[in-house]
């Protein structure tokens, strides 16, 4: 046995022991130190670095690590094995990758507005906003010596009789607080309740008579890369709270097939599971309670939407037979999930509401992101587009929908970009370059003086449009211009610095690479590739799209003209594209809120057609024509010119 | 009903590619139709053949080329023979030898071949590089500026390596460039957009859009030269409008059919004849999917090749 420590940048430590033989970044996940290791630890993204301060490690050399830093100790986690003590440090940036994802949790009046303008649709659709949580006031009599009913009794029967019902439940949480809230409030109580359609009544918590009854939901979006979660009062649909994260799992493989493969290892799925429920979900739940004041037992239900392999691990289900054919999954929906089951740190009788899947690869984040688009609800025909780690497509009317899904990679939000965040302070939101002298100008997120930190999702796709409408990079994302801003490292790798050092809060020059904008054209072409094999496969054409609405993290501050220029969307007119915000979340907030649109997701769900696009042959040739700026077919992309 | 012969028109046409000078220079391309469909219109330049050579001389060779060659042969020789192949319209010099993982031959060695093959011959000259990226990036430009005035083919401009040896060759020395691709019609047009885009005209680029040898994938080389002359001609696309050179000899003696020896696999018969066969047969096929040109080795394959062209067009 050899001692390993972890040191990280503040100081702190962690200290654990291992085995000879064994791999620094097994021993490291293990220990839950975060080290980022989007490849799983295949050696090929090189983001696991650590640096060997002490003792001794086995660790091949790779391309990612420089002579020079390989001299000043510096490792990839993922190739090297203990075979003494040694003690390394963590630097920030291998576990930066937790808080610097990009989320819309509602956290911008933008996104704000575009939520509301979502509740106020689905009214108008004729959903009502309710659900079946209440509270009810009952008063007993105080017991005495002629009348020794027991408590849970006495209340049974005061409830059958308000609610005129034959059936109430009180589990064990109720039965627990019962004898205390009846006398401290002299057997005047408040329940809450839900009353089911058959009209039993389960009764969640009681309160004092005079209390403050608020009933909270939890609605969260688990995406594969970023998890965003709500608070919000049952009654009057009022957002408590609101928290964003990225997904713990991140640490074991960027997409949800590596994920998968690391669950079927031993202990796999406990683990995958932990981290995105004692890591994620359980910390955000009590920093938003924290922030409110709010009680987590007070919150009754949770609705979660995220796609079918999220939905399986978050879940702790075998998730193995969702990526080998036939590809079935374990559940399409479900309702036998509650917060006790999977130790979420609510109220443990809240019932679990799940959005539901329709295929492997489509799943409840895409059902319930549907449901807010209200495709289902109008004649003409119109393109629901969720931009995440994986895309997904609806299209269709209220006759008919379609949808398929595509692998696009974390690009969209923030991740794969060596400079990307999310979009809070310093973040640049969009840029203009100068075509003459190359000099960007920008818009940073935050008050004003404030400097530049990095990119977030609409920030890349300007500087992408900007660059190669200035011709500073040609269509296959390569540098092709000269100047003081472009830059080649020693194996030919080109950059274009965005903001040197000195003008930047950052401890390097903010650029963006090469490897950073395939990344994105790759993103980008899966989209589109997806969208003309899915519209081929119909027979229609791009100009029968009446509307486009577009989804994902990536943040209401996307320049629409800019996705159009570098082929990101189709070329059609601007004012029939619309960003509808995370619309995951906002699709959970509706189903955790009204019976009703829990019901028409359902309904949604159960007619919508799944197309497998790995099944249809012309898909591959597709996304290649589409790995170019704007298009390889530029006819496709009329109004697309040059500066 | 009596047969009422349509004729396929399109008003669009493959670029004519002029290589060499004088009476020996030839041109690839020009039709406005679908490889050897002369009863819709004619085929002004027939596809051409031309033989390989490398700057390795015999080294590798098969007995039966050192037979034709001649043992001891100089590159002069070598060049004069191969120009002299009964069938044959160019030389193709690859500079294999050049290869880092190989021989990896300098510079000015490889240069110096390449003068002395293009002393010896007054044929049409293609020189294609080592394969290496980033040694074809340095050695053809010079390749291309030891050939000024010749008007050869330098190839291969990949995707990596388009800007300098298009920019040596197409540009600054104004040969033609023959840009490479891996089988597959997206990315043969993205390298042609890329490359106009550097300031080399259209009319300077032939393609290589890659093959393989018959019966290897074989149907992946057909379905991509398709479709490049079916979006060039009936879809007008001026990207993919580069008539298509195929080099078919490096790939087709390569494989076991062609390598195995008749100790080993008595039952397959001769080894010669099992190459020819293979050869023929891809560079056939490589022809009628829409190649203007092929590249091969064996003095039958260039006979058999040429005789068949000439009966079809």
């Amino acid at each position: 046995m050899f001692k390993v420590t972890f040191r990280f940048e503040s100081g702190e430590a962690v200290e654990t022991f291992a085995t000879s033989g064994e791999n620094l970044l097994e021993v490291a996940r293990k220990t839950n130190v975060a080290i980022d290791a989007p490849c799983s630890g295949n050696a090929s993204c090189g983001k696991c670095r650590v640096k060997l301060v002490g003792g001794e490690l086995e660790s091949k050399k790779t391309r990612h690590i420089t002579d020079e830093e390989y001299e000043q100790g510096w490792r990839l986690a993922c190739v090297s094995t203990i075979e003494a003590d040694v003690e390394v440090m963590v630097p920030d940036i291998a576990s930066a990758y937790r808080s610097r994802m990009k989320v819309a949790d509602l956290s911008s009046p933008d996104e704000v507005a575009i939520f509301e303008k979502t509740k106020q649709g689905l009214e108008d659709a004729g959903i009502s906003l309710h659900n079946s949580l209440r509270t009810v006031r009952v008063s007993m009599a105080v017991p005495t010596l002629d009348d020794t009913m027991p408590d849970n009794e006495r209340l049974t029967r005061a409830l059958k009789k308000e609610l005129n019902t034959e059936v109430v439940s009180l589990p064990y949480y109720v039965m627990r607080r019962l004898p205390d809230v009846l006398r401290a409030s002299n057997f005047e109580v408040q329940c809450v309740i839900r009353t089911a359609a058959n009209g039993h009544v389960f009764v969640y918590d009681v309160y004092e008579k005079d209390a403050d009854v608020v009933i909270g939901g939890l609605a969260v979006d688990i995406g594969t890369t970023t998890v965003s979660g709500l608070i919000i009062n049952m009654e009057t649909g009022e957002i408590i709270g609101k928290a964003s994260s990225g997904n713990g799992q991140i640490r074991y493989g960027a997409d949800v097939i590596n994920r998968i493969i690391e669950s079927t290892k031993p202990g796999g799925q406990e683990r995958l599971q932990d981290a995105v429920i004692q890591e994620t979900i359980n910390p955000m739940i009590e920093h938003m309670c924290r922030a409110s004041g709010f009680d987590p037992k007070h919150i009754y239900r949770m609705c979660v939407a995220g796609n079918t392999t999220m939905n399986h691990l978050f879940s702790g289900i075998n998730a193995d037979h969702l990526r080998m054919e036939p590809y079935i999954p374990a559940f399409f929906k479900t309702n036998s999930f509650f917060a006790s089951d999977l130790d979420i740190h609510i109220n443990p009788d809240a019932h679990i509401i799940v959005a539901p899947n329709i295929g492997s690869y489509v799943g409840g984040d895409i059902t319930a992101g549907t449901l807010v688009s209200m495709v289902w609800n109008r004649p003409e025909f119109s393109l629901f587009i969720d931009l995440g780690t994986n895309g997904e497509l609806v299209f269709g009317n209220s006759d008919f929908m379609m949808s398929c899904a595509c692998s696009a990679g974390p690009a969209f939000e923030g991740g794969d970009i060596s400079c990307g965040m999310r979009a809070t302070d310093g973040a640049i939101e969009a840029c203009v370059i100068d075509k003459d002298t190359m000099e960007p100008t920008f818009e940073i997120i935050g008050e004003a003086g404030v400097k530049p930190v990095g990119l977030c999702g609409s920030g890349i796709i300007d500087v992408i449009s900007e660059l190669y409408q200035c011709g500073i990079i040609n269509p296959k994302g390569k540098f092709i211009r000269e100047g003081k801003r472009v830059r080649h490292d020693k194996y030919g790798m080109g950059s274009y610095v965005l903001v040197f050092q000195e003008d930047a809060d950052s401890v390097k020059d903010i650029e963006i690479t090469e490897v950073d904008i395939d990344n994105f054209i790759r993103a980008k072409g899966a989209i589109f590739s997806a969208i003309r094999t899915m519209l081929a496969s119909l027979d229609f054409d791009i100009t029968m799209v009446e509307d486009i609405y577009v989804a994902g993290g990536i943040g209401s501050g996307i320049n629409m003209r800019n996705a159009i220029n570098i082929g990101m969307l189709p070329d059609i007119p601007l004012e029939k594209i619309h960003y509808i915000g995370n619309s995951s979340l906002s699709g959970a907030y509706a189903m955790l809120l009204s019976t009703e649109a829990e019901k028409k997701t359902y309904e949604v769900a159960s007619n919508m057609t799944y197309m497998e696009l790995s099944a249809v042959p012309t898909y591959m040739d597709e996304f290649v024509a589409s790995c170019f700026i704007p298009h390889t077919d530029n006819t496709l992309f009329p109004s697309v010119t040059l500066k | 009903m009596p047969f009422n012969f349509k004729p396929q028109k399109f008003n669009a046409s493959i670029k004519t590619v002029e290589i060499g000078c004088g009476d020996k220079a030839i041109k690839l391309g020009g039709e406005s139709v679908f490889p050897f469909y002369t009863f819709d219109g004619p085929i002004e330049n027939a596809p051409k053949v031309g033989v390989e050579i490398t700057d390795m001389g015999l080294i590798n060779a098969t007995p039966e080329l050192i037979a034709y060659y001649g043992e001891g042969a100089s590159m002069a020789d070598m060049a004069k023979k191969a120009a002299a192949m009964e069938g044959a319209d160019f030389v193709y010099l690859s500079l294999e030898g050049g290869d880092p993982n190989g021989e990896n031959k300098s510079v000015e060695d490889l240069v110096a071949v390449v003068k002395e093959v293009a002393d010896a011959i007054d044929a049409p000259l293609v020189v294609a590089g080592c394969k290496n990226v980033e040694k074809d990036a340095e050695l053809l430009p010079k390749v291309a500026e030891a050939l000024q005035g010749k008007n050869v083919v330098i190839m291969p401009a990949k995707e990596e390596n388009y800007k300098a040896i298009g920019a040596a060759a197409g540009l600054a020395y104004n040969q033609k460039l023959g840009a490479e691709s891996a089988v597959d019609i997206n990315l043969a047009k993205q390298l042609n957009v890329v490359t106009t885009q550097l300031g080399v005209k259209p009319e300077s680029i032939v393609m290589n859009v890659g093959t393989a040898t018959a019966g290897y994938g074989y149907e992946y080389v057909v379905s991509t030269m398709d479709r490049v002359k079916a979006a060039a001609l009936s879809q007008d696309d001026a990207m993919l409008q580069m008539p298509i050179l195929t080099p078919v000899a490096s790939e087709t003696w390569n494989v076991k059919e062609s390598v195995a020896s008749e100790e080993d696999s008595p039952e397959w018969g001769s080894r010669e004849e099992r190459g020819i066969s293979m050869e023929i047969m891809t560079a056939a096929a490589d022809l009628v999917s829409g190649s203007n040109a092929v590249v091969l080795q064996h003095p039958q394959s260039v006979a058999t090749i040429s005789k068949m062209i000439k009966e079809l067009v």
